[in-house]
């Protein structure tokens, strides 16, 4: 056959659809994931029973599947289908720890290392995104050594979550995956005080700060200054290290809306709190916290302000005695900036704690080196995470991450830009930063026909009035049953709607996108997928786009005839020859005129 | 689809090529009746192209089909009858005449008597499956249905009828190019049918679906001969065989010269 053209419509048509064919797209669940873990995928392995398939599945994006089993704030759940056409989202974390708890085990640890490039790395930080950090540049062969101020692995995760939400040796055993990979700790080291920055730049040849934000912020309302007052970041991290507070009282106010405001609240009844409230400016509707942590916070008796703000704290010889709290009329004004009207109803409470989980800021670790912007973020390239200091690279809450998952992203992004900096190449040259955090999905179908309202599966919870006594775990986890059932829940959401009506494309590709991108790109495609189609149409007719995919298939066969000399270019035409002849040929044609009646 | 009907007008009807290969007695009664109709009335045997056009040969097509228009205008054919979906498309699409397709038709010009409620008493159940090529034409596929009703049969209809229909694997003119793949859509359109008993009115059609595992009937099967009941066998795959289909079409074709007599 000649080489063959083919003509604008076929090539048109064709380019309509690799350029808008969903087949290829991912699932909501997965492109909200900084971290692109294939959440489609592994709860669908879990409704097959497959939990060993699936832990692998998680394992090859995520380190610690049992530790975000629990605390992960799922991004998401939030954008799964069964949450946004039902609102029952599959509870996708909780199924990630089932996975991890029914199936993992350090034999399944991918350990596989990049041949020793002789380069060191510090890592500021042993939070998640410090963590993340060092295993991409360990498996990428080079040496690297995390700093971590406290005695303890886990950053945010040990001195910021609860204990009662994710228990600390589950944190450790995780861990042990960096220790098995190589890479080496130092604790107790706080840098900026034991050692200076400039000290390691010049003993390693690339620095992460991945050091966090640590230092707590309180609102400076008249009173704040009192002995009794406290930031959630100094709060939570004594209870977790010591599980006590000792200087504060039995009554707490906390003030704020988010889920350090909740763990805070939850805290309290643990080191023996005899009354907790909260207020915050948002009301319930608005309140940031995720639904689990408010639902299990007022389980356990916390009382709810939501939509007051804290007026005046009163004190007595230097000590809290009680909080006033207005009424908020709202919080951001006409132009969306954040600027609180309150009105002029007010409540007190007898209290003497007040905590603020209003926001936490990140400590200048630099000595001013590094310039800071809000919240003590440091200034990055927001593609590379790189800093004014060539061998300086920032990650997590750091560089403006708020959640683990997040900052497990920035840590994988720091750690790549690292890499390409200690192996001398480019930081952005060839490089899909799109793909290095959360997405957007082209991904819009039709929800599967017959698909029922299913309600999503409640927590296991331990009955609320023993659990706020002690940090043991609140949330004992799924059964098999359990987990199947939840899994099986899921919409397994993907386009390919024409694949399930077509039988020949199956041969030839994954989908449309898939099966014509050689036409496309390179001008080809296989004579046996042109003559393969039926031109039935069914394609289009699930086709949210309606693509015609006929008009490429048939419609390309014309070319085909033009280069192989007017004749089809399929030996099994031969018949058709023989048949189209013999059905015009006069033996076998008639034609008569009836008679008039 | 063609005007209203009237009997000033010279119908012509033309089987096409599958139904005559299957069924020539069927061509043979429908010309009688249709000559027994109309005043003015013609008769063509002759293949629409659409093979041609199918694999690609445009311009060889057009000189096919010009011999196809050349037969209609030497017969002073004004509107043409037609019983095949890719007859009717081709020359809806090519013909310079109005084309009119046998199921639509039939309502229209009423149901002989004597066949009215002949399987009334028949305890089977069809499903209809519905030509894909003509999966828009409601007119078409009401007439079917009308038909059916007429002859007191009981239908169900499947989800995957009239627009949603499936293809039967025939279509495209994949058989002989890609046999494995035609056979798997084949038995894809039967799995997807929810009764054994098919009637389509589409004489490939009713090959591929017997390929596929199904019990199938042309409606002129069900039309002009006898009543089926539940359990009964379908007529066999004739056009499995092309020395039998190429004898019937022979057969057809003596079948018009003497319906036309």
């Amino acid at each position: 056959m000649a080489d063959i053209k083919f003509s604008d419509a076929v090539i048109d048509t064709a380019g309509t659809v690799v350029n808008k064919c969903m087949g290829l797209e991912d699932a909501p669940c997965m492109s909200a994931c900084p971290m692109s873990t294939d959440a489609k995928g592994y709860v669908n392995l879990i409704a097959e029973g497959k939990f060993e398939e699936s832990l692998k599945l998680i394992r090859e994006k995520l380190f610690l599947p049992n530790t975000l089993g629990r605390i992960c704030a799922h991004p998401c759940e939030a954008k799964c289908r069964r949450g946004t056409e039902y609102g029952e989202p599959i509870s996708i974390a909780a199924l990630k720890r089932f996975a991890a708890e029914r199936a993992d085990d350090e034999s399944l640890w991918d350990l596989t290392k990049a041949d020793a490039t002789g380069k060191r790395v510090a890592v500021v930080g042993a939070g998640p995104s410090g963590a993340q950090a060092a295993i991409e540049l360990a498996r990428s062969g080079h040496d690297v050594t995390i700093l971590e101020k406290l005695d303890v692995v886990g950053g945010m995760m040990r001195v910021g979550i609860p204990e009662y939400r994710l228990p600390r040796n589950i944190i450790d055993h995780e861990y042990t995956y960096l220790t098995s990979l190589g890479v080496q700790f130092e604790f107790g080291v706080e840098v900026g005080k034991d050692v200076t920055l400039d000290s390691l730049r010049e003993d390693y040849d690339a620095v992460i700060l991945a050091h966090g934000a640590h230092k707590g912020s309180i609102v400076p309302v008249p009173g704040h200054d009192a002995e009794g007052v406290f930031s959630a970041a100094d709060y939570l991290r004594e209870i977790s290290l010591t599980r006590s507070f000792p200087r504060a009282g039995k009554r707490i106010m906390v003030v704020g809306g988010g889920d350090v405001a909740m763990d805070c609240a939850r805290s309290s009844w643990r080191i023996g709190a005899h009354a907790v409230v909260q207020c915050s400016l948002e009301d319930d509707e608005t309140l940031p916290a995720s639904e689990e942590e408010i639902r299990e916070a007022k389980e356990e008796g916390v009382a709810f302000n939501a939509g007051w703000g804290p007026d005046e704290i009163y004190v007595e010889n230097g000590r809290v005695t009680g909080i006033r709290i207005r009424r908020v009329l709202s919080v951001f004004d006409a132009s969306g900036r954040f600027n609180p009207c309150y009105g002029d109803e007010t409540k007190e409470f007898s209290v003497d704690t007040v905590i603020f989980a209003t926001g936490q800021k990140v400590e200048d670790i630099t000595s001013g080196a590094l310039e800071q912007k809000q919240g003590g973020r440091y200034v990055v390239d927001a593609n590379t995470l790189a800093t004014s200091m060539e061998n300086v690279f920032v990650a997590g809450d750091a560089a403006g991450t708020n959640i683990v998952i997040e900052a497990m992203a920035y840590g994988r992004k720091a750690g790549l830009s690292a890499d390409r900096y200690l192996t001398g190449r480019t930081l952005d040259d060839g490089r899909d930063f799109s793909r290095e955090f959360s997405y957007g999905t082209k991904l819009d179908v039709p929800i599967p026909e017959g698909t029922e309202d299913l309600p999503r599966l409640s927590p296991n919870l331990r009955d609320p009035r023993v659990r706020k006594r002690d940090f043991d775990e609140c949330d004992t986890g799924f059964s098999d049953e359990q987990a199947l059932k939840e899994a099986s829940r899921c919409l397994k959401c993907e386009c390919r709607l024409c694949m399930r009506e077509c039988v020949m494309m199956n041969e030839f590709g994954s989908c449309p996108k898939d099966i014509l991108d050689p036409l496309v790109n390179r001008g080809e495609m296989d004579p046996l997928l042109a003559y393969s189609c039926n031109g039935c149409d069914n394609c289009t007719i699930v086709c949210p786009h309606e693509f015609q995919l006929k008009k490429v298939f048939v419609g390309s066969r014309k070319d085909f005839v033009a280069a192989n000399r007017g004749e089809s270019p399929m030996k099994g035409h031969k018949v058709i020859k023989l048949h189209q002849l013999l059905g015009f040929s006069k033996f076998f044609t008639t034609k008569i005129r009836g008679r008039k009646k | 689809m063609a005007d209203m009907v009237t009997k000033e007008k010279r119908y012509g009807f033309m089987p096409g090529c599958s139904l005559p290969s299957y069924n020539p007695e069927a061509v043979a009664k429908t010309i009688e009746f249709l000559n027994a109709t109309f005043p003015h009335f013609s008769a063509v045997q002759k293949c629409c192209g659409k093979p041609t056009k199918a694999v690609g040969q445009y311009d060889l097509f057009k000189e096919r089909f010009a011999g196809l228009q050349a037969d209609m205008d030497d017969m002073g054919i004004e509107d043409m009858i037609v019983a095949c979906q890719s007859c009717f498309l081709t020359l809806k699409e090519a013909s310079s005449t109005p084309v009119t397709s046998l199921w639509a038709l039939w309502p229209k010009i009423g149901f002989p008597d004597d066949l009215k409620g002949k399987a009334a008493d028949s305890d089977i159940v069809f499903t209809i499956h519905d030509s894909c090529s003509t999966r828009y034409e409601e007119e078409l596929q009401d007439g079917v249905r009308w038909i059916m009703d007429q002859l007191g049969y009981q239908v169900h209809e499947s989800k995957h009828a009239k627009e949603r229909t499936r293809c039967c694997g025939f279509g495209g003119m994949v058989v002989p190019v890609n046999p494995e793949i035609a056979q798997k859509v084949m038995v894809k359109r039967v799995e997807t049918l929810e009764k054994e008993n098919v009637v389509v009115y589409c004489a490939a059609c009713r090959s591929s679906l017997l390929k596929g595992g199904a019990k199938a009937w042309h409606i002129l099967d069900l039309i002009w001969g006898p009543v089926v009941n539940e359990g009964d066998d379908s007529p066999m795959d004739v056009l499995a065989s092309p020395i039998k289909s190429w004898v019937n079409r022979y057969k057809a074709k003596r079948g018009i010269v003497h319906a036309m007599r």
